[in-house]
């Protein structure tokens, strides 16, 4: 603050007419006014007027020297009409190199610059343009997209809730066919006791077999469910049957009991019923399951990624067909027809200013020196859905270019040309 | 095949970080050396035949006799200008010549005369000059004495290991009647042949195998052995290359040097197995005396080291000394190769300097390279395509951080094929070439020996066609497994071959290629994957010769025709730049080296100094350490230590391995970055430093990194010293090498000398050990008090940006006030320095004097640099400062002084770097 006081004084003591003073932009302007002095803008130290731009370095902030190479931490100002003024460092005053588009930095060089800035702000100009123009595009499609991945999104709370009904339904099923193998497990047991006893008193209660509701159990019926397990030349009469019974050992015996067979039939029957429910329901659980970790990925505010979810994107890069499978994997296929994981669905990338501009792709094929392949997905604005570039400049750490409407963010929008025009 | 492969990759990936030994000889595996290293000390069976001792004016020479098996040598005595004596011995009557290395000597040695002083039946005694040195030739044992007055300087075979295999008819070939009809012919051949007889032919002298690879050997035994003692000799180094400790180690107790150019899969420190490079040159050094051994040999060669101190500790030496009882201290060297003759060159000095000379003399001093090639290069294995290099270029823009070269490794070329573009990557590299132009930037590309074996690639169809390829022993072309598959290797080592590889780097013929690309040769010991120990078969055939006989040559030979092919490209007005990693005695003729594959860990970056020193030591200036380690990740710690090291070594080349993570110096977190830019950034302003120093190295072969002793030479507590180095003699640089360290004790050197820390002007006294505490910014490097080192102070984006800059003078004045320094100009890239078109001025400070002095009154040269600030370190206040024009006009300067740190740093004096001018503070 005190430099501040001090330069307004000297200002006000001068009276000599500001001079062009090269490499500062005009709000620095009030610091280069001609005066017998000049303060260095840290205010560290007082200097000639004539030693401001005299190629030597006098203040260690470099603001003696906006126009020259001689502060190693200088910057100098293009201002670059017609298009975007800018600073470059000191260094690149006079190097050699054309850096500011109105040549200004190579006033003392052997190269010739050319102005450039009038086609460099009419490119640019045409450049901000067409991105407008897409992320006006995009912006309408991210639009629709996230409209319809509010329904979707619905859709899929929808199937969600209509897949735990099922589920629901299917527990009652499953407990009935519990139950009802349970019993069935329990008539073969009492049968196979009842055979193997002497004490044939009890009787074995089949209420399974007794469909016809009488007490006893037909042998016919038994007979005919028994036909399709057995097949015909397994086939035995009643009395061969008896007849082993009687004589057979024990084991042979009681499983060519008839009624024996009828329950240990009736129990298969249970188990398979029970089986092919257990089954479904385990399915529809695995769907509630996937179907709920699709749900809990963080598909933006407004769902509107979620319609990546499904899709495959590809594209082909020298040898490689590289496929993109939004919030699920990634893979390389050489022409010669090896596929190779490049990873699977990982997370957004956090530190990113913008939340959803990220993702990576994780745990992919293992690779030669240790560690496994892995994928980092930059989303940028487009007017379409693609795959853009693909690259690696790590062994095993790829890069991929991946355009979308959903990436576009209005922010942008207030970004356009500064220019002095 | 398919389990195999599993067990190769488990195997592989199994492995730990290190080598496989059991892929590399060791002394007892190689049969010649197991031979030779049987034989013990004792009495020489060699004789000297005085009566056949013929003395020319420049040579004498004399035949020797082994009394053992009555064959005779043909020993050579020559004195070389400079101090120098070659001992060449040879069969007197070889079955066939015997290889003698060419190409390696820049000339016919010159001589000097060489006179008898006396004579008698015991032996001879030879003047060597007026230096009252002399050479004892002993009759029986035969031995060779180098005196000073009435010190022995070196002895040849006093231990009596002098062992000269002969060349030798195979016994089951005796019947064949052609070779009996010669006998017969010859009858004192015959006697011979007898005696001969009688030797036990021993296992591998005629056939070995070394794991499933066999050596036919169709000329049997070969090898040649002599010993040296150094008396008074506690230190020696040289005998490149191996990663090892700047001082070479006893080799009782183990394996000797071994030097024999060997691709090395992930080498181990500290331990004297062979690398990538062999330069068979040795120094040995006391606090009287530097000495040198060259043993010009290309052969697989092993070097034993013992000494009589060697085992004794401190206190034991002390109470030699205290008791006055002390046998002198020696030290005992041996070489033994597998083939070629005993051709060696002794470099009495008497200082390091004098032997670096007449090193120079004999096999010339390092290229004087292009100035941005000492700027800092970025490599890796690899940047994948021309979007890749474009991105990593404006990386360095945007976090200002200069570079000169951007390199491409294997992957740019099209299926590995040397001199083409992958036709997807890199479709269009002018395009990408003329973007660096565009950067005042440069590329290097790499152009490796082995060619792929394919009818549709041009360069394998001609050097198949005009037969350049190297013959296997049945007599077709020698393939071998290397990077593209099956490949030929181009024989090198014929004239003809050479002049057509360079002829293949014209600008129409290598296509994309531009002025600013340059080259890298790598795996040019030669790497065979498939061939015994990594190499080729040593029966390979090269014309006459075997490849036994030229291995360690063939690195060199590579490395000498990409350089000729680069200045040829441009009509013989640029200066090449070509990395080899293979080399040999010469090899700094031609560019520069690295210490090939290291990797991403402390003891590597510790190593990266003892290993360049031994190269400098040798003549091989131009050396570097892949920054950040090739193998495995580093630590952004380690990195930034090597960055800080690195840039403080002569080649400063970032490289990494293609499976690691990238590493360009921005991705570490602005904190890295910014360290990293600084030790860039520090390398550019010493750039003009630099470009002196080789062209100091240049023109006298002196190291630019150098050990302590070479400039301390009288200061035992420097003779091992090798975690810190100086550059030229000015700088001093202790790098901070040690994870997590707080700081580290340096041995400021010279009793007289002052030292200021660069960074702070603090100035320290010599003769003590300094601690310094460093954070992760520190960089502990000194100028010596007495030195004056121009800088350029404004650094920029590239070293060719910086051209016309203006010079800061840092004047650091001695105890007594004094200083001096040079200043070396040229346009940096082409070789009219050669034509003196160049600037270059003696500065010295005295009685309050600046003065700036052309050295070379008709060199001619003119610069748009001028003097920008002068900051004179260690003087009291001035009253006035005045400048002094060669018009004689006269100008008041303005300064401030610093009296904390007694500077006083003169504003803008503004006169041209190339006139003449006074500054005097008053």
């Amino acid at each position: 603050m005190r430099f501040h006081i001090l330069v307004i004084a000297l200002f006000c003591c001068g009276s000599a007419e500001s001079r062009k003073v090269r490499g500062i932009s005009s709000s620095y302007k009030r610091f280069y006014r001609e005066k017998k002095s000049f303060l260095c803008i840290d205010g560290s130290k007082l200097i000639p007027f004539e030693q401001v731009n005299d190629d030597y370095c006098d203040c260690a902030d470099g603001s003696d020297e906006p126009g020259t190479s001689a502060c190693p931490r200088g910057r100098f100002y293009c201002t670059n009409l017609g298009f975007r003024p800018h600073y470059i460092p000191s260094s690149r005053v006079n190097d050699g190199i054309c850096d500011c588009c109105d040549a200004s930095d190579e006033y003392n060089s052997h190269v010739r610059c050319q102005n450039t800035c009038w086609n460099l702000g009419q490119r640019e100009r045409a450049f901000v343009e067409g991105q407008m123009r897409t992320l006006d595009e995009g912006l309408r499609l991210k639009q629709q997209l996230i409209e319809e991945g509010v329904l979707l999104w619905r859709e899929k709370q929808a199937q969600l809730r209509e897949l735990q009904q099922v589920a629901e339904d299917l527990q009652i099923k499953l407990e009935e066919h519990r139950r009802k193998k349970h019993e069935a497990d329990r008539f073969k047991e009492q049968t196979l006791r009842a055979l193997k006893g002497e004490d044939s008193a009890v009787k074995p209660e089949n209420t399974l077999l007794n469909r016809n509701k009488d007490e006893s159990i037909a042998p016919d019926e038994v007979k005919a469910e028994v036909v399709p397990v057995h097949g015909e030349e397994r086939r035995l009469s009643d009395d061969e049957a008896g007849i082993k019974d009687a004589h057979g050992a024990p084991g042979t015996m009681s499983s060519e009991d008839p009624h024996l067979k009828a329950a240990d039939r009736v129990a298969e029957w249970e188990a398979t019923n029970l089986k092919k429910v257990e089954e479904a329901y385990e399915t529809v659980n695995m769907e509630i399951s996937d179907l709920q970790k699709k749900l809990d990925i963080d598909y933006g505010t407004d769902w509107e990624f979620l319609f990546l979810n499904g899709q495959c994107y590809k594209l082909t890069v020298y040898e490689y067909l590289y496929t993109l499978c939004p919030f699920s994997h990634i893979t390389q296929k050489s022409t010669a027809g090896t596929e190779v994981s490049l990873g699977v669905w990982g997370m957004w990338a956090e530190p990113a200013k913008n939340r959803y501009n990220q993702m990576i792709y994780e745990n992919g094929e293992p690779c030669w020196q240790g560690g496994s392949r892995s994928t980092t997905v930059t989303l940028t604005c487009g007017t379409e859905t693609a795959l853009r570039s693909v690259k690696e400049p790590s062994k095993c750490q790829y890069i991929m270019d991946f355009q979308t409407p959903v990436a576009c963010q209005p922010v942008l929008k207030q970004r356009g040309v500064h220019s002095e025009l | 095949m398919a389990p195999v492969l599993v067990l190769w990759l488990a195997v592989c990936l199994g492995a730990t970080w290190a080598v496989d030994r059991g892929n590399f000889k060791t002394c007892d595996q190689s049969a010649f050396c197991k031979r030779q290293r049987a034989l013990k000390p004792g009495e020489s069976p060699y004789r000297a035949l005085l009566e056949t001792m013929e003395l020319t004016n420049t040579r004498l020479t004399l035949q020797l006799i082994n009394d053992n098996n009555k064959v005779r040598l043909l020993l050579e005595l020559y004195r070389l200008q400079g101090n120098i004596t070659r001992v060449k011995i040879n069969e007197l009557k070889p079955l066939k010549p015997r290889y003698e290395v060419p190409d390696v000597l820049i000339r016919d040695p010159p001589t000097e005369p060489l006179s008898v002083l006396s004579q008698d039946e015991n032996g001879v005694v030879l003047s060597l000059g007026a230096e009252s040195q002399r050479v004892i030739v002993s009759v029986r044992p035969f031995r060779l004495d180098i005196m000073e007055g009435h010190d022995v300087l070196m002895s040849l075979n006093s231990r009596g290991l002098l062992a000269f295999e002969h060349l030798r008819m195979r016994k089951d070939t005796q019947a064949d009647p052609e070779a009996e009809n010669k006998e017969e012919a010859d009858a004192a051949n015959q006697a011979e042949t007898t005696k001969e007889e009688e030797e036990k032919a021993e296992e591998g002298m005629w056939e070995e195998t070394f794991k499933s690879h066999s050596d036919s050997k169709p000329n049997g035994p070969s090898s040649i052995s002599l010993d040296f003692s150094l008396p008074g000799v506690e230190h020696v180094y040289g005998i490149p290359e191996h990663a090892d400790d700047l001082k070479l180690k006893t080799t009782d107790n183990g394996d000797p040097y071994r030097l024999y150019n060997l691709d090395v899969f992930q080498y181990e420190l500290y331990n004297p197995m062979a690398l990538y490079g062999a330069v068979p040159v040795m120094l040995a050094h006391n606090a009287q005396r530097t000495t040198g051994i060259f043993w010009l040999n290309a052969a697989e060669t092993w070097v034993d080291i013992s000494s009589n101190t060697a085992g004794k500790t401190v206190f034991g030496k002390m109470l030699d000394y205290v008791q006055g009882s002390s046998e002198i201290p020696q030290t005992d060297v041996r070489w033994i190769s597998e083939s070629g003759i005993i051709d060696v060159f002794i470099m009495l000095g008497p200082t390091a300097k004098h032997v670096f000379s007449q090193y120079a003399s004999l096999t010339g001093t390092q290229s004087f390279p292009p100035l941005a090639s000492l700027g800092y290069h970025q490599c890796r294995w690899n940047y994948n395509d021309q979007e890749d290099v474009r991105s990593v270029d404006a990386g360095f823009d945007e976090y200002d951080i200069p570079y000169d070269f951007i390199w491409l490794d294997i992957e740019h070329t099209d299926g590995k094929r040397y001199f083409t573009w992958d036709p997807h990557k890199f479709a269009t590299p002018k395009e990408m070439l003329q973007g660096l132009v565009e950067k005042r930037r440069k590329m290097v590309a790499i152009v490796d020996p082995h060619i792929k074996v394919d009818s549709n690639y041009k360069i394998h169809n001609e050097i198949r066609s005009r037969g350049f390829y190297i013959k296997n022993k049945d007599g077709g072309d020698y393939e071998g497994w290397c990077w593209p598959g099956n490949a030929g290797y181009p024989d090198f080592t014929r004239a003809d071959m050479r002049a057509w590889w360079a002829s293949m780097f014209a600008y129409d013929q290598y296509e994309g290629s531009m002025e600013n690309l340059y080259t890298w040769n790598d795996m040019n010991e030669p790497s065979v994957f498939n061939g015994p120990e990594v190499t080729m078969h040593k029966d390979a055939v090269h014309g006459a010769w075997e490849h036994r006989d030229v291995h360690n040559l063939y690195g060199l030979y590579v490395q000498m025709a990409t350089a000729d092919g680069l200045v040829q490209r441009s009509g013989g007005v640029e200066r090449p730049f070509v990395l080899t990693r293979a080399f040999f005695a010469g090899s700094q003729r031609y560019g520069a080296v690295w210490t090939g594959d290291n990797a991403a860990e402390w003891d590597h970056l510790k190593i990266s100094i003892p290993m360049c020193l031994s190269l400098g030591l040798v003549g091989i200036s131009f050396c570097g350490a892949d920054v950040g380690g090739f193998f495995k990740s580093p630590s952004p710690e380690l990195l930034v230590r090597w960055y800080q090291t690195g840039a403080y070594q002569p080649f400063f080349r970032a490289h990494a391995h293609l499976d690691t993570p990238r590493r360009e110096p921005w991705l570490f977190g602005p904190e890295n970055t910014a360290l990293i830019r600084e030790a860039v950034r520090q390398r550019y302003t010493f750039l003009p430093y630099w470009y002196q120093q080789f062209y100091h190295a240049y023109r006298t072969g002196e190291p630019v990194m150098r050990p302590l002793w070479v400039e301390y030479p009288q200061d035992p507590a420097t003779f091992a010293v090798d975690d810190e180095f100086l550059i030229g003699q000015n700088l001093l640089v202790h790098p901070v090498t040690e994870e997590g360290s707080r700081g580290v004790t340096a041995y400021l050197p010279g009793k007289e000398e002052v030292w200021f820390d660069i960074h702070t002007f603090q100035k320290h006294n010599g003769a003590q050990n300094l601690y310094i505490p460093v954070t992760m910014s520190s960089i502990p490097v000194f100028q010596r008090g007495g030195s004056i080192i121009p800088r350029k102070m404004r650094v920029r984006r590239s070293s060719s940006c910086m051209e016309h800059d203006p010079y800061t003078l840092f004047v650091a004045l001695n105890a007594r006030g004094l200083a001096e320094g040079e200043l070396y100009i040229d346009d940096g890239h082409t070789f009219n320095y050669e034509k003196k078109e160049f600037i270059y001025r003696r500065l010295s400070f005295s009685n309050h004097v600046l003065s700036s002095v052309n050295l070379v009154p008709d060199s001619h040269f003119t610069t748009n640099s001028w003097i920008e600030r002068i900051v004179i370190i260690g003087s009291s206040k001035p009253a006035k400062v005045t400048l002094k024009t060669a018009d004689g006009n006269e100008s008041q300067l303005e300064f401030d002084f610093d009296a904390s740190m007694s500077v006083v740093t003169v504003r803008k004096p503004g006169m041209n770097a190339g006139a003449d001018w006074t500054v005097t503070l008053q």
